[in-house]
């Protein structure tokens, strides 16, 4: 039976990732709520620009692509101080409710990721009640000038808001000049947009394939949950989207009234800062020993060569990237995506093409959890352990995350660690604490469930300055080789928290119950 | 209480079962213990150090003195003890997404079980099922279930290529040296304090403090670390 | 025998406390257990760090039993359900009944190497022999203890209190303790002689990893190693 979800409902940010939809340019900005009367009044009138999911174009049921997009969402607090009522307040999630600061200790943000060293707007959040991030409103634009003209706009509703709603500064933005908002733009390279992050790698591939969303069946090869049988199919709404099934075939904890959950979902906003001096001189440090090289240890870290994104099970050297390349070349948009998406652990369970330690099969490890060590293999390696569980990728389809976002700032100077670069990130699921700061404490800062003891994820990995707790990686290879792993030692921290929250996204029904104070669970 | 010992969860676990029907479990755990298929799952999840069944029939439970007095139960109750690597709901979660079916034949005799799928009623009997541990001691708190496999490996592999770690030239010795490491490149992650499971930021910091403070206090002896 | 797995065994062990109040004090001999063994996890370790060959144990009071309540999908409940013909006189009797116990238990359950025939005996002797001070304090309340003054006596009174496991998996490592906590102690320390050692010149390194075995030592179980309970590196 074909799902169909109501994209007039669902709100735009949450199922397009607007970077890939010609918007290169985008502004966040978090407000204050000081009055909640008013406060629902700028809501109500901010939802009527607010973008949907719904289809751009001239055909029935569709509407044109904006020049701008908007979206919006809140913090426990916000909907709190816009005075939802309590018995609806108390059914969000406890991770929800406490915030992203409370949870440093789960999420590994400590050492120069810890909540003192983010930037003011989150080291004040949460502290006095007056500077609480309680909004947040994102706007994606198609030109710069585009982006004023969104950000003129919101300034104006904030104004006409009457002290109901206040915008809160903090950002740092370029030589540590404190901004009024966060702009995020995508990755410039000889006058031509990237689709790159600022340590040169090809970001924002291999979105999940959600159930009701995808038309197109090639879309699900490599993006969805992989069968028994090998083949591949959309992941439960659910695991996105409240008010939906899920992967367990029930509707995901939320809060009631059902109008309030049903096309919502969390957010995770975080933003990152790229410690782009100190990768380059790692890299370049241990791409002089590296056999195979340099740019083979960068797609090491990640599982993708930097410069397209090629997955290294399909491309583990560089004459299979030569090859690889060709037909990327070669191919169409729908071609593209097969190739950069569609593949398996199946032929890799040691590691020796793409290692346990890399973002992307610590991110998603597709099927490759279920693996074993049969005693009478050649030593380093895993296999398939078949039939172990109920489906291959049981342990990694219920901590799928989308992911949303784009870079921030220009990396100047690639000598310093200390410019305004990295990436703004953003993450929905339909449960914080399942799906993100599962994957962020045990996949990304520890590695027990890829046998990899402590060893964190390479590139996101809160890696210690501390001697005591060096951080390391194993760059596997072949079992039936007669090379030695490769060892990456005393890793660096690479990437630093900066700030963030948790967010809830509604649905446009749920924005207007909410701004006209009809909430009501009973 | 103390749930938590190291990178180990003590999870305790008691339910009733009919009488006349705890047989059938204690033939379903004779038949995982003769057939190790039936814990393939088990065995790849690779989560648990140890963990136990334990049948109580109703008449059976400990009587030790003439005033204790005698109980009187409708049902049999069956404990189940697991040492296992993780928080309470990463553990949960896992064993429902991977093995539903095998948790299921398991408990299924159990009075109300709802069964593993859907997670949130199975959550809530194990919640309502579930007693805490007052004290948890942990031999090897720095390790998980994965590391004390991989370890009894590095040494095995290590004391064995030591017999010949004398013999041949340099260059031999390397090449020996890199089958070593090869075979053991799966069995060489750190052993470190972390994650932190206990979900309160405060008490974590509370605990860590606390730890500090001992330390100075009174430095340690060897086996009190 | 169910208690034991290789060379694992799985003690499960529940002593009846007695019922009343602790002389002097406002606190029932159940509740003031529950306090003893709390108050263990404020030590700088714990006592069982000195019993030998524990893997994991732990420590509860069983206060009562569980009343279901939840509708289920156990067999008998399912069954109830399947034709609507089942009376309804039936139907109540399959409804849960509320079972409640006289006594709360101590519940002990430790895992630990035995041996390949379960040697339960020493193992307790052992735990006598170790902490025998905290074990008077903590089963001091319980009913029949009177009766233990020595190893033996102890070793009596806690197979009175033992129920055999029904199912024991081991999913870790059976082997005495020591050589587990070397092994522990080898993983460590080699992974990271590996990783400073790389690509080192093989007559250096074969000089270096000559020094690394004399200094781990890795068939000596009395050290270097780590120490059972150790958490800190």
């Amino acid at each position: 039976m074909t799902k169909k979800l109501d994209l007039l409902d669902i709100q735009g940010n949450v199922l397009r990732p607007y970077g890939r939809f010609g918007y290169p340019v985008a502004r966040y900005v978090f407000l204050h709520v000081s009055d909640g009367e008013k406060g629902r009044a700028f809501v109500g009138a901010v939802t009527k620009s607010v973008t949907t999911s719904v289809t751009w174009g001239a055909g029935p049921d569709q509407v044109p692509q904006p020049d701008w997009t908007v979206n919006i969402a809140f913090t426990y607090q916000g909907l709190k101080d816009l005075e939802l009522p309590t018995a609806s307040l108390i059914g969000f999630s406890s991770e929800f409710v406490a915030g992203m600061k409370n949870r440093k200790d789960i999420l590994g943000d400590d050492g120069p990721s810890s909540p003192q060293a983010w930037d003011p707007i989150w080291r004040e959040n949460r502290v006095t009640r007056e500077k609480d991030v309680h909004i947040f409103i994102s706007l994606n634009a198609h030109t710069p000038g585009l982006l004023e003209d969104s950000y003129a706009w919101l300034k104006g509703m904030i104004e006409a808001s009457d002290g109901g709603v206040v915008l809160l500064s903090g950002h740092l933005g370029d030589n540590n000049a404190v901004m009024d908002y966060q702009d995020v733009k995508v990755v410039m390279e000889n006058g031509l947009p990237t689709a790159k992050e600022h340590f040169g790698y090809v970001d924002g591939i291999g979105d999940p394939a959600v159930e009701g969303l995808t038309a197109d069946p090639q879309f699900v090869l490599g993006r969805g949950k992989q069968m028994a049988d090998g083949s591949w199919a959309p992941l439960a709404t659910g695991e996105f989207l409240l008010g939906h099934i899920d992967e367990a075939g029930e509707y995901p904890p939320a809060p009631n009234p059902i109008l309030l959950a049903r096309n919502g979902t969390y957010m995770v906003y975080r933003k990152l800062h790229e410690n782009v001096a100190t990768f380059d001189a790692y890299l370049n440090e241990h791409g002089k020993h590296f056999p195979g090289g340099k740019e083979l240890l960068a797609a090491k870290f990640v599982g993708r060569w930097r410069d397209n994104g090629a997955p290294l099970v399909k491309a583990p050297d560089q004459a299979s990237k030569d090859a690889f390349d060709a037909q990327l070349a070669a191919a169409d948009q729908q071609g593209r995506d097969a190739l950069l998406s569609n593949f398996t652990y199946d032929d890799d369970m040691s590691g020796a093409k793409c290692p346990f330690s890399a973002h992307m099969r610590r991110i998603n490890p597709r099927a490759s959890l279920e693996f074993t060590r049969d005693p009478n293999d050649v030593p380093g390696s895993l296999k398939v352990s078949t039939g172990a569980f109920d489906t291959p990728g049981a342990l990694t389809n219920r901590r799928r995350v989308l992911r949303r976002g784009l870079p921030y700032g220009d990396v100047k100077d690639r000598s310093r660690d200390d410019g305004n670069h990295g990436i703004v990130i953003m993450m929905l699921n339909a449960d914080i604490n399942r799906q993100f700061e599962f994957v962020q404490q045990q996949w990304i800062n520890y590695g027990n469930d890829f046998k990899a003891g402590n060893d964190k994820e390479i590139l996101l990995g809160n890696h210690s300055a501390d001697e005591r707790f060096a951080s390391k990686a194993v760059i596997q290879v072949d079992p039936n080789s007669d090379q030695p792993p490769y060892f990456l030692s005393k890793i660096p921290r690479l990437v630093e928290t900066r700030g963030g929250d948790y967010f809830f996204v509604p649905s446009m029904t749920a924005l207007r119950m909410i701004a006209s104070g009809v909430v009501d669970p009973t | 209480m103390s749930n938590v010992a190291g990178k180990s969860y003590a999870m305790n676990v008691i339910t009733p079962v009919r009488s006349h029907l705890a047989w059938v479990n204690k033939v379903i755990f004779w038949t995982a213990l003769k057939l190790p298929s039936t814990l393939k799952g088990l065995i790849t999840l690779s989560l648990i150090h140890y963990a136990r069944w334990v049948i109580i029939g109703k008449h059976q439970f400990p009587h030790l003195a003439p005033e204790q007095p005698k109980e009187a139960l409708s049902y049999s109750y069956m404990l189940f003890f697991s040492n296992f690597n993780g928080s309470w709901d990463q553990y949960v979660d896992s064993f429902t997404f991977a093995i539903p079916s095998g948790l299921d034949m398991f408990w299924k005799w159990n009075i109300r079980y709802p069964k593993s799928v859907a997670l949130t009623p199975f959550h809530k009997y194990i919640q309502y099922n579930q007693i805490e541990t007052l004290h948890y001691y942990n031999g090897y708190p720095l390790a998980t279930s994965n590391d004390v496999k991989s370890a009894k490996t590095v040494k095995d592999a290590l004391i064995a290529f030591d017999q010949t770690a004398h013999e041949g030239t340099d260059a031999t010795f390397l090449k020996r040296y890199h089958t070593l490491l090869r075979g053991l490149q799966h069995d060489l992650g750190d052993m470190y304090p972390t994650p932190i499971v206990s979900m309160s930021a405060y008490q974590v910091e509370r605990r860590t403090r606390w730890h500090a403070s001992q330390l100075q206090a009174n430095p340690l002896k060897r086996g009190q670390q | 025998m169910g208690n034991i797995s290789g060379k694992a065994y799985a003690l499960t062990i529940l002593s009846p406390i007695k019922n009343g109040i602790v002389t002097g004090e406002e606190i029932a001999y159940a509740d003031k257990v529950r306090d003893l063994l709390q108050s263990w996890n404020l030590l700088p370790n714990s006592p069982m760090t000195q019993v030998p060959q524990t893997y994991l144990c732990r420590y509860f009071v069983l206060d009562d039993v569980y009343t279901e309540s939840l509708p289920g999908a156990s067999v008998l409940d399912t069954f109830a359900d399947l034709l609507p013909v089942v009376p309804d006189a039936v139907r109540r009797r399959i409804l849960p009944k509320e079972d409640h116990l006289k006594s709360r238990y101590l519940v002990f359950s430790s895992n630990f190497h035995g041996g390949p025939a379960g040697d339960v005996d020493g193992y307790l002797r052992g735990m006598w022999n170790a902490i025998s001070g905290q074990i008077k304090q903590v089963w001091g309340y319980c009913y029949g203890f009177d009766q233990v003054n020595d190893a033996a006596s102890f070793v009596g009174y806690m197979k009175k209190c033992q129920l055999p496991a029904t199912l024991f998996f081991v999913g870790a490592n059976d082997e005495p303790l020591p050589e587990q906590l070397k092994a522990l102690y080898l993983k460590q320390e080699f992974a990271r002689f590996a990783v400073e050692n790389q690509g080192l010149e093989a007559a250096v390194l074969r000089a270096n990893y000559h020094a690394f075995i004399t200094r781990v030592a890795p068939t000596n179980l009395s050290g270097p190693t780590w120490e059972p309970g150790q958490y800190r590196l």
